[in-house]
């Protein structure tokens, strides 16, 4: 295989993992910041935080593909 | 008892249970309570989270009755509520719980028609928490005789109930012999139907083993407080206990004094909670207390320890039903006159 094609799906791995694994964390906090929100409203804000949490690490999924596809 | 397939949405449930503790009342509501005058406690209750239940039921009854009637009701709703909201194994397990109170339920009736209490008047101390829905309690309360009553009770729940019980009963006219048979049936059958070979269900059948040490232990000490040992002390024993084994059990059933059964428990995990009240003329009020004291103390450790499992719903279900008892031990005795400070102590705090 050519090695562009090789940065390739490692750039696609990085993303894909750590989308499913943002995926798996968010799962419980969403169910748990729904849980609190159903039992005090005013829980909104702090609950949309702890979810969102999660998601940063789709972000350092994202640089990672983005170093593998411009920088090597 | 258990057939729900999956694992259960315990980040869910246990968020919700978390935010439904968070606004239990604490030491200083009681405080203020025991100041208060009935119709302010009636007041007070119906602005901190019985309101629905007082709006409901005010037209219809007043006084000690609406605050007892009230409690009560909420309590099966808020129950009901996270039975609901369940899925899972842990519905099956928070189900399981909650048959508790159908048993509660049954005794509630039988004793209720023993003295002659009408309908209404019974129906006002159910909490229809349980597998028992409002009708079927209704079928219950409208047969005739406590005998149609344990059959159908029986039916109801698939447990069997022994000829011999049901004619004790009626022979005798002793609820007690009914009341234990059930208690014991409650526990055994669940800890049978119980397969730990899931992690969550080994929790819970370990909550439940030391929920029957905690019983055996107050068995076995209010009875040998009244003079009653050995063989009469162990067929009120429930099998199954975590720590209190048969043989520690026995032991402790045989035990003359008060002072030889701690002594036989010093080495078990409650002892130092509970050893100040295990005296000679210590009172029995302070023993129970400091053993519920011990089992909420244990409960709520759990439930820090192992924040998505059962014990956390357990842990807000025990806390709810003795902030219903809370409330409902001050209105009474304020209703009949009783001191205050001796209220105060009969509180779970």
């Amino acid at each position: 295989m050519e090695p562009s094609g090789m940065l390739a799906i490692g750039a696609g791995l990085a993303v894909g993992l750590a989308g499913i694994g943002t995926g798996i964390g968010q799962k419980d906090a969403a169910a748990a910041a729904i849980g609190a929100i159903t039992e005090d409203k005013g829980m909104l804000g702090k609950s949309l935080m702890f979810v969102a949490l999660p998601e940063t690490i789709v972000i350092f999924g994202l640089v990672i593909a983005f170093l593998i596809l411009f920088v090597m | 008892m258990f057939g729900h397939k999956g694992k259960g949405n315990y980040a869910y449930v246990v968020a919700r249970v978390r935010a439904k503790k968070a606004s239990l009342m604490g030491d200083e509501v009681y405080q203020k309570m025991l100041m208060m005058s009935l119709p302010e406690i009636s007041r007070f209750i119906s602005e901190s989270g019985y309101q629905k239940e007082m709006a409901e039921l005010a037209g219809r009854i007043g006084g000690i009755d609406l605050v007892e009637h009230a409690t009560y009701m909420n309590m099966a709703r808020v129950f009901s509520d996270i039975l609901r909201s369940t899925t899972g194994e842990l519905r099956d397990m928070v189900s399981a719980y909650l048959t508790k109170w159908d048993l509660w339920n049954l005794k509630v009736i039988l004793r209720g028609k023993a003295y002659g209490a009408d309908k209404e008047s019974i129906k006002e101390d159910l909490v229809p928490a349980g597998r028992l829905n409002e009708v079927m309690l209704d079928k219950l309360l409208s047969l005739e005789t406590d005998k149609e009553v344990i059959e159908e009770f029986g039916r109801m729940e698939h447990m069997k109930v022994p000829p011999e019980v049901v004619n004790a009963f009626t022979a005798e006219g002793r609820l007690g012999s009914v009341e234990d048979y059930f208690d014991r049936l409650f526990y055994t059958r669940l800890l049978s139907q119980l397969d730990p070979s899931s992690g969550p269900k080994r929790l819970f059948q370990d909550f439940i083993r030391r929920e029957i040490d905690t019983i055996n232990l107050e068995t076995i000490l209010i009875l040998k407080m009244e003079g009653i040992f050995g063989d009469d002390v162990m067929k009120y024993i429930i099998p199954g206990g975590k720590q209190i084994d048969k043989k520690l059990a026995t032991q402790l059933a045989n035990a003359e004094t008060i002072s030889a059964a701690a002594n036989d428990l010093s080495q078990l995990d409650f002892y130092e909670d509970i050893k100040e009240t295990l005296t000679e003329n210590g009172s029995l009020k302070n023993f129970v207390a400091a053993m519920k004291k011990y089992h909420i103390g244990l409960t709520k450790k759990f439930s820090s320890l192992y924040p998505l499992s059962v014990i956390p719903v357990l842990d807000f279900m025990i806390r709810k039903n003795i902030e219903v008892d809370n409330i409902r031990i001050i209105a009474r005795g304020i209703e009949s006159g009783i001191d205050r400070e001796t209220i105060k102590e009969l509180l779970v705090i």
